[in-house]
C-alpha cells in the first residue's frame, strides 16, 4: 500500500523503457498493456483510499503516509515524497483512464516511429502522474516540466502540417511561464528550508514556529503577492488564460489525435490544479483569508473575456479540432472563475470541472480523430451529413457535444452551474462575472450545435476523390455504396468512447459522492471548517502548535491529531455524507461558507 | 634549497602535464605511426591518472614556504579534480582516427598529433596553473600558457582558410587582452611593490596591503582591477569581449571548439575569483562600482549571448559559441552573488559552490553536444575522399536534420545535452541553475533571478531549435546524401558522448550522485585568502 504511488510512476517508466526498444507492432499492445496496468495500480489506490474520509487528518495530502523516502538533496531541502487526497486522486483517475483511451485510439494513425511514439506516452502519463502525486514542491516542478519533453515531441514528430511550430510555441509558452514559477518556489524553499507542499502552505500563512525550527514568519504581503504572481505566470499559460492563450489552438490543432486529447484532457489541468494546489494556498490565502481580492477580481476578469472571446472565436472556425480548441479556452475560463471565486462550491464546481472538460473534450477530439482518419480533413465546409454515413459516430458525437454545452443530464452542467453559482455568490467576484461568464454558456451551445449540425446533419459531403465542385454530387450520387466509404465506428472505436460516455453520465447524474470527497480538501484551502469538525479545531491559531510538527505530521491515527488539535471530536470516520446537489447542510454551508457556523449533521 | 618533495606535493599536477607534454612533443617526431598512435593514449592515461589520485582531495591547503607562488587551497584542488576529468571527455572527443570520422584532418595520425596532444595538455597545464597560482606572475603565465596552445590548436586543427583565420584573428585578440591585462598587474605591482596575491602567514603581499588600507582602492589601483576584469572576461568571452567566439569556434575543428569552450572560459572565470578575494578580502569588501560593473558583466553576457545564439541563421557550431557566451554570463552571476553577500558568509559559499557545480554541470553536457556534431555523418565528410574539404563535422541545421530516424542513440544524446544546456530537470543542468539562483535568492538579487530565468527561456529557444533540427525536421537533401554513406564512428568520440550524456542525466536523476558533487563543492568552496593576523581559515601548513 505504501508503495503503491511509486508503483504508479516506476511501471509507466519500466514500461516506456522497455517499450522504446520494441518492434512497432508489439509496442502499442505493450503500451496499451502498461497503462492499463498503470490503470489498475490507480484503481487499487482509489479503491483502498478512504474516500469519505479526505482531509481528516491534514488536508493537504494526507494519503499514503510516507515519510521521507532518504532520496532527495538534503543541501537544498529537496525531497522524494509522494501522497495524494481525494483532489489529486480524481485527476490520476483521470489521466490513467484518458492515456490507455488515447493509446488505443493511436492504433491506427501512428504507424510512422511508432515504438518511440508510444515510448513518449507513456513517458507523459509518468510526468502527468507525478504532478498529482508529487508532496514536495520541487518534484512536483521537476514533473511539471517533464510533461513538456514528451509532448513537445508528439507535436512535433506525429502531428499536422505545423507541426514544428506548434510544438515549439507549446515549449517555449509554458517554459517561459514555469521558470518563474521555478524562481517562485526556490524563493519559498530557502525561506522555508523545506519544499514539503503541506508545510509551505502553512508555514505561508502563520509562519513556521515549529519548535527546533529556524523560525521564520509568515509571508508578507508583498512577498505573498510575487510568489502568487510566479506561480501564476507558469500555470496561466498552462491553463491557458486569455492573453496567453495562443499556444492552445495551435498545438490542439496539430497535435496528433492521442496527443490532442492527453493535451486538453490533462496538460490543461496542471495549470489549474497548480494554482488550486499552490499559487492559491500559499499565494492567495494568508491566515485571515483571501489576501488579494482584486487579484481574484483581476483573474476573474481575465477568465471572462476567454470564455466570451474563446467562444466567439470558437463560433467562427472552419477546423473542427481547433473549434474545440477554443472551446478549451472558453471552458477553461469557468474552471478558473471558479477556482477564484475562493468559495467552496466554486472551487468544488472548478474541481469537477478540471474532471468534466478532461472527459467531454477528451472525447471530442477522439471523435474527430474518428472523423479525421477517414476523410482526412477536419474542415467543416467539407464535411456535411456524416450522420448519414456514421450514425454510432454521430451519436456519440451529439452525446458529448451536449456534454460539453452542458445539458442537464450530462456532467459538464453540474460543473458549469456550480462554478458560476460559486462565482455569483463569491465575495470577491459578485454577479457581474456570474452573468457574464454565463453569456458563455449561450455562446458554447451556439457554436457547439453550429458545428455539429453543419457536420452531422444537412446533405452528405465528404471529401471525395474528385475536384471540390463534383464532390457533393458525387458523394450523393454514390452514396453508401462508394467504394471509398470507410464505414462506421470498428469496436476498437467505440470500446474508447464508450467508457466516456458512461462517465458523462455518472458524473451527470451522480456527482455528489465525488462533490462531497473534494469537500474537506476544498475547505480547508479556504479556512473553512471541515466537515464535523468545531471551527476552532480547523483554523490553527497562528501561536498553537502546528499539527505538521515533524514526526506528527500525516500521522495516521486521527486521534492523535484530534489531540493535537485540542479536540476529541474532531471528526467522525465512517459517515459518507450525500447529499443532493441543492439539499442538504452540506451544501448549505458551501452556499454561504464564511458566515456560517457548522449545523450538526 | 627548495625541499623538494613539498614543492611536488603542491604542483604535481602541472608538473605531471608538462612533463608528458614534453615527451608527447618528442614522440611526435617519431617516424614510425605505430609509435605516434600511443600518444593520445598517453595523454588520456595522464589525465586519468591525475584525476583519480586528486579523487580524494588533500583538503586544506598546500603551499610550500620556499615556494610562496603556488599555493593549492580546497577550490583549487577541487577544480584540477574536475577540469582533469572533463579534459578526459575532449582527449576523447580529439582522438585521431580517419579524418573522414573526426571532422579534423589534422588529427589523422599524421605528423601534427604529438604537438596537438602536447599542446592540449600544456593547455592544461596553464588551467591548473591558474587555479594554484599565488603571485600575479605565475597567475599570469598560466592564462597565456592556458590561451598560447589553442591559439595554434585552431589553426593547425583544420587545413582550411576559416581556420587559419580563426586562429590569426583569436591569436591578435588573445595578446591585445593579455597587453590589458599585464598593464593592469603592472599597476597593482607599481602600487603595492608586492607580487604574492596571499601570503603565508607574514603580511606580504598585496591581499595584506590592500587589507591594510580597510579595502579602499586607490584610483590606480581600480583602475588595474578593471583592466585585469576586463583581460579575464576576454578569457571567458564575456560581453562585450566576445567578438571573436563566433568566428573563432566555426573556424576550429570541432573538438577544438568544444576544448575552447571549457578551459579558456574556466582560466578567465577562476582568475576573476582569484583577484576579486584579493581586492576585497575574503568577504568581497568591494566599492559598489564593482559590483554593479560585475553585476551588468554577467546580465549583458548572458542575454547578449542568449539572443545572439537564437538569432543565428544555420550554423550549429556558432550557435553553440553563443551558448557558451551565455553560459559563462550565468556563471558571473554565481560571481555577482557572491560579491552582494556581503554580510552572509553561508550565502557566499553557496554561491561559489553554485559556480563549481555549474563549471561541472557545463563542462559534462557541453563536451556531449559537440561530440554529436562530430558524430553525425555529413554530406562534406562522406565526399571528402582524400582531399581535405574541412567541413567535415556537422556543422549546420541542414546536416543534422532529421538525423535522429538514423541515429537513434546520437539523436538522443544531442536531446538530453540540450535539455541540460536549457536546464530542464532529470538532467544536470536544472540542478546547476537551482544552485546558481538558490544564494542569489538569499542573498536578495531577485532582479537578477528574474533575468536568469528569462534568459532560460531565450536559450530554450535556439536548443530546441537543435532538437526540432534532429527530430522533427525532414531530412535534407545534405542529410540524406549523407545518411547513405557509411563511415566508421570512431568509438573514443563515442565513449566521450556516452560518457557525457550519462553524466548529464545520472547527476540530475540520481539525487545521491548530485547531492556528493553538490557537497565536495560546498566543502572546496572557500576563498584562500589569508590577512595578516586574520586567518581567513586554518592553514595545513606543510613542514
Amino acid at each position: 500500500m505504501d508503495y503503491l504511488l511509486v508503483l504508479l510512476l516506476l511501471v509507466p517508466t519500466a514500461g516506456a523503457i522497455v517499450g522504446a526498444f520494441l518492434p512497432g507492432k508489439i509496442a502499442r499492445t505493450w503500451a496499451l498493456l502498461v497503462s492499463l496496468g498503470t490503470l489498475a495500480i490507480a484503481l487499487i489506490g482509489a479503491l483502498t483510499m478512504e474516500w469519505h474520509l479526505p482531509g481528516t487528518v491534514n488536508p493537504q495530502l494526507p494519503f499514503p503516509e510516507r515519510p521521507e523516502w532518504g532520496i532527495g538533496v538534503p543541501s537544498i531541502g529537496f525531497t522524494f515524497s509522494l501522497g495524494v487526497d481525494t483532489i489529486s486522486m480524481a485527476l490520476v483517475l483521470l489521466t490513467v483512464g484518458l492515456t490507455p483511451l488515447a493509446i488505443l485510439a493511436s492504433f491506427e494513425s501512428i504507424k510512422d516511429r511508432a515504438k518511440e511514439y508510444y515510448a513518449w506516452m507513456l513517458a507523459l502519463l509518468v510526468a502527468m502522474l507525478g504532478v498529482f502525486v508529487s508532496r514536495d514542491l520541487l518534484l512536483f516542478y521537476v514533473f511539471f516540466e517533464l510533461t513538456l519533453i514528451p509532448m513537445f515531441f508528439i507535436i512535433g514528430i506525429w502531428g499536422g502540417p505545423e507541426r514544428r511550430f506548434a510544438a515549439g510555441k507549446f515549449f517555449l509558452f509554458t517554459f517561459t511561464g514555469s521558470v518563474f514559477t521555478l524562481a517562485g518556489a526556490l524563493y519559498l524553499g530557502l525561506h522555508y528550508n523545506t519544499f514539503d507542499i503541506a508545510s509551505l502552505v502553512h508555514y505561508a500563512q502563520y509562519g513556521d514556529n515549529t519548535p527546533g525550527h529556524f523560525i521564520a514568519a509568515a509571508l508578507t504581503s508583498t512577498q505573498r503577492f510575487w510568489i502568487f504572481m510566479a506561480f501564476l505566470a507558469g500555470f496561466s499559460v498552462k491553463v491557458p488564460l486569455f492573453p496567453v492563450h495562443t499556444w492552445l489552438p495551435l498545438a490542439h490543432t496539430e497535435a496528433p489525435t492521442a496527443g490532442s486529447v492527453i493535451l486538453a484532457g490533462v496538460l490543461l489541468k496542471l495549470g489549474t490544479y497548480g494554482l488550486l494546489r499552490l499559487a492559491i494556498p500559499i499565494g492567495m490565502m494568508d491566515a485571515n483569508g483571501v489576501a488579494f481580492p482584486a487579484m481574484c477580481r483581476f483573474i476573474g476578469a481575465l477568465c471572462v473575456i476567454g470564455v466570451i472571446y474563446g467562444a466567439l472565436v470558437a463560433w467562427v472556425q472552419q477546423d473542427i479540432k481547433k473549434l474545440v480548441a477554443y472551446s478549451s479556452v472558453s471552458h477553461l475560463g469557468f474552471c478558473v472563475l471558479g477556482l477564484v471565486a475562493m468559495n467552496a462550491i466554486g472551487m468544488q464546481g472548478s474541481v469537477l470541472y478540471m474532471i468534466n472538460h478532461g472527459i467531454s473534450t477528451g472525447a471530442l477530439f477522439l471523435v474527430i480523430g474518428t472523423i479525421y482518419d477517414r476523410y482526412h480533413t477536419r474542415d467543416i465546409n467539407k464535411l456535411s451529413g456524416l450522420s448519414k454515413r456514421m450514425p454510432i459516430m454521430a451519436f456519440f458525437f451529439v452525446f458529448f457535444t451536449m456534454s460539453s454545452i452542458g445539458l442537464p443530464g450530462t456532467n459538464g452542467f453540474v460543473s458549469e452551474f456550480l462554478t458560476i453559482l460559486g462565482a455569483f455568490t463569491s465575495k470577491t467576484l459578485g454577479i457581474r462575472f456570474g452573468v457574464l461568464a454565463a453569456t458563455g454558456i449561450v455562446l458554447g451551445a451556439v457554436y457547439m450545435l453550429h458545428m455539429a449540425a453543419r457536420v452531422l446533419f444537412g446533405p452528405l459531403k465528404v471529401p471525395g476523390h474528385e475536384d471540390d465542385s463534383h464532390t457533393q454530387h458525387s458523394a450523393l450520387a454514390t452514396g453508401h455504396s462508394s467504394h471509398d466509404d470507410p464505414g462506421d465506428l470498428t469496436i476498437r472505436e467505440i470500446s474508447f468512447l464508450a467508457p466516456l460516455a458512461i462517465a458523462v453520465i455518472v458524473l451527470g447524474v451522480l456527482p455528489t459522492p465525488f462533490l462531497d470527497s473534494i469537500l474537506d480538501p476544498v475547505n480547508s484551502i479556504l479556512h473553512q471548517p471541515l466537515r464535523g469538525a468545531p471551527v476552532a479545531a480547523t483554523v490553527p491559531p497562528p501561536s498553537s502548535k502546528s499539527p505538521l510538527t515533524p514526526g506528527l505530521r500525516y500521522s495516521e491515527d486521527p486521534d492523535s491529531i484530534a489531540q493535537q488539535s485540542g479536540s476529541s471530536e474532531y471528526l467522525r470516520p465512517g459517515v459518507i455524507v450525500v447529499n443532493p446537489l441543492l439539499n442538504g447542510t452540506a451544501q448549505g454551508r458551501a452556499l454561504s461558507p464564511i458566515a456560517s457556523t457548522p449545523t450538526s449533521d | 634549497m627548495p625541499s623538494i618533495p613539498d614543492f611536488i606535493t603542491t604542483i604535481w599536477p602541472e608538473l605531471t602535464l608538462i612533463a608528458v607534454a614534453c615527451i608527447l612533443f618528442l614522440l611526435g617526431i617519431a617516424r614510425s605511426p605505430a609509435v605516434r598512435k600511443f600518444i593520445p593514449i598517453i595523454a588520456l592515461l595522464t589525465l586519468a591518472a591525475i584525476f583519480f589520485c586528486s579523487l580524494q582531495g588533500t583538503g586544506g591547503i598546500l603551499f610550500s614556504r620556499q615556494f610562496p607562488s603556488i599555493r593549492s587551497a580546497d577550490m583549487a584542488q577541487f577544480l584540477k579534480m574536475i577540469s582533469s576529468g572533463i579534459t578526459i571527455l575532449f582527449v576523447l572527443l580529439a582522438w585521431p582516427s580517419n579524418k573522414e570520422a573526426t571532422g579534423n584532418a589534422a588529427l589523422e595520425v599524421g605528423m601534427e598529433t604529438g604537438e596537438f596532444f602536447a599542446l592540449m595538455l600544456l593547455s592544461i597545464a596553464g588551467l591548473f596553473l591558474v587555479f594554484s597560482a599565488n603571485d600575479i606572475i605565475l597567475l599570469f603565465l598560466g592564462i597565456e600558457l592556458a590561451s598560447i596552445p589553442t591559439y595554434i590548436m585552431v589553426s593547425v586543427s583544420r587545413p582550411l582558410p576559416q581556420s587559419q583565420e580563426a586562429g590569426v584573428k583569436y591569436f591578435f585578440l588573445g595578446a591585445m587582452s593579455a597587453a590589458i591585462m599585464l598593464f593592469g598587474f603592472s599597476y597593482l605591482y607599481g602600487t603595492t611593490g608586492m607580487i604574492l596575491l596571499n601570503s603565508n602567514g607574514d603580511g606580504a603581499s598585496i591581499a595584506d596591503i590592500i587589507a591594510r588600507s580597510e579595502w579602499h582602492l586607490t584610483g590606480w589601483q581600480t583602475m588595474s582591477l578593471v583592466m585585469l576584469l576586463c583581460g579575464f572576461a576576454f578569457k571567458m568571452a564575456a560581453v562585450p569581449l566576445h567578438f571573436y567566439v563566433a568566428d573563432v569556434y566555426q573556424g576550429a575543428a570541432t573538438p577544438v571548439t568544444a576544448f575552447l569552450s571549457y578551459v579558456p572560459k574556466a582560466s578567465g572565470l577562476v582568475a576573476i575569483i582569484k583577484i576579486l578575494s584579493v581586492f576585497g578580502g575574503p568577504e568581497f569588501i568591494l566599492a559598489p562600482q564593482i559590483l554593479h560593473l560585475l553585476y551588468a558583466l554577467a546580465v549583458l553576457t548572458m542575454t547578449v549571448g542568449n539572443v545572439l545564439a537564437t538569432v543565428q541563421p544555420h550554423n550549429i557550431k556558432r550557435v553553440l559559441a553563443y551558448s557558451s557566451v551565455a553560459h559563462s554570463g550565468y556563471l558571473l552571476t554565481g560571481v555577482t552573488t557572491a560579491l552582494y553577500c556581503q554580510n552572509l558568509p553561508g550565502t557566499r559559499t553557496m554561491a561559489l559552490a553554485g559556480i563549481l557545480f555549474y563549471l561541472v554541470a557545463y563542462g559534462i553536457m557541453n563536451a556531449g553536444a559537440f561530440g554529436v556534431l562530430q558524430l553525425l555523418p555529413t554530406k562534406a565528410r562522406s565526399s571528402a575522399a582524400g582531399t581535405p574539404t574541412g567541413g567535415d563535422s556537422a556543422e549546420t541545421f541542414d546536416d543534422i536534420a532529421g538525423q535522429a530516424k538514423h541515429h537513434p542513440v546520437l539523436g538522443l544524446a544531442m536531446a538530453t545535452c540540450c535539455f541540460s544546456l536549457i536546464g530542464l530537470p532529470l538532467t544536470v543542468g536544472f540542478f546547476g541553475k537551482v544552485f546558481l539562483i538558490k544564494p542569489a535568492l538569499d542573498a536578495h538579487l531577485y532582479g537578477l533571478v528574474v533575468l536568469i530565468m528569462i534568459n532560460a527561456a531565450i536559450s530554450a529557444a535556439y536548443y530546441l531549435r537543435i532538437v526540432a533540427a534532429m527530430y522533427l525536421r525532414p531530412e535534407s537533401q545534405a542529410s540524406t546524401e549523407a545518411a547513405t554513406m557509411s563511415f566508421a564512428q570512431p568509438k573514443p568520440i563515442m565513449v566521450a558522448v556516452a560518457l557525457s550524456a550519462i553524466g548529464t542525466l545520472a547527476l540530475g536523476i540520481i539525487l545521491p550522485v548530485t547531492t556528493i558533487v553538490a557537497g565536495e563543492a560546498a566543502a572546496a568552496a572557500k576563498i584562500d585568502i589569508q590577512i595578516h593576523g586574520i586567518p581567513a581559515q586554518t592553514a595545513m601548513a606543510n613542514p
